[in-house]
């Protein structure tokens, strides 16, 4: 005789009320939000990997064009009366230098996504032990573990700001604060030992 | 002159290896990839190259054991080796300093003081 389908989903409910904690769900719900992140993560991997594509193919064509230019004779020139060609090609070049400097933040991005998973992990891991999750210098050592892993000076400057006490709402300026200097396409400095 | 002139770019990332690959082969370097520290150094020491251009934060080897595996190398003691991360902690910085890199650029890179700077240490 088969057993009953109530019987098993009411053993399974008995067993998953015996293993409940509220540790457990807050880990549950921290890999949770790491698996979306992962997805989120993959999806835009590809379409990344697509417009870098498309940025090399754009990037080969501008040279090509920019040879055959620089080969005109004075005849084929007069063809583009009125097209300053050196200045179009130059502006391409500007445009492509933003964009490179522009796909950089993308694996910036990548990276420090990448730390915010790892500390999701840790956490989840250590809210699911007691004997260190109840004592204040095992804390003190997660952050200290999870400090280390910040290594650009936002990710350090957010860590700082949040474990001496600001408020989300200062985080939030000064997050605000920095994108601006990423709207004005600022490059990383430059130190020659 | 950057005639002929070969780059060994190092970083796990396929984007950012794309970004220096073209920026450098734009300006007439040949550039050479490895992903991490121990592929670098296979290829260093199989085939010559004349200056390096490290990430640090990689698989099997970052970039500052690499710079120093490569300083104790015969052919490698003069050869400049600039480090691209985003980091920029002066700790971080002076390893790699000790290690014998020639200097730090933080990422994300410009292209024409990439350049400028590949131009100044060669």
């Amino acid at each position: 005789m088969s057993p009953n389908p109530l019987d098993i989903a009411a053993t399974a409910d008995t067993a998953a009320l015996a293993d409940w904690t509220p540790e457990q769900q807050i880990a549950h719900m921290l890999e949770l939000c790491e698996a979306q992140m992962e997805s989120a993560m993959c999806e835009s991997d590809l379409a990344v990997d697509s417009l870098i594509k498309a940025f090399s193919g754009l990037a080969e064509s501008a040279s090509s064009l920019n040879a055959m230019a620089s080969k005109l004779t004075p005849e084929q020139r007069k063809a583009f009366e009125g097209v300053d060609l050196k200045k179009q090609m130059e502006s391409i070049e500007r445009q492509m230098s933003a964009a490179i400097i522009a796909f950089q933040f993308y694996d910036k991005l990548t990276q420090r996504l990448g730390h915010v998973r790892y500390s999701m992990s840790t956490l989840a891991m250590f809210v699911c032990d007691r004997s260190q999750a109840g004592q204040r210098d095992q804390w003190r050592r997660l952050y200290t573990t999870l400090k280390r892993l910040y290594r650009t000076e936002e990710e350090k400057q957010i860590f700082n700001m949040m474990v001496e006490g600001a408020s989300a709402d200062e985080a939030r300026d000064h997050i605000h604060q920095s994108t601006q200097t990423i709207r004005i396409g600022a490059a990383g400095e430059i130190e020659l030992f | 002159m950057s005639g002929n002139q070969v780059i060994l770019a190092v970083d796990d990332s396929a984007s950012m290896r794309q970004m220096v690959r073209y920026t450098l082969e734009g300006a007439g370097y040949e550039v050479v990839q490895a992903t991490d520290g121990v592929e670098a150094l296979d290829f260093a020491k199989t085939r010559g190259v004349d200056l390096v251009l490290t990430d640090i934060n990689m698989p099997r080897m970052d970039g500052i054991t690499l710079v120093k595996e490569l300083r104790g190398l015969d052919n490698y003691k003069f050869t400049p080796m600039l480090v691209l991360t985003t980091e920029s902690g002066p700790e971080t910085k002076m390893r790699g300093k000790q290690a014998g890199a020639t200097g730090w650029i933080v990422k994300p890179f410009n292209p024409e003081q990439l350049l400028a700077t590949i131009a100044r240490v060669l």
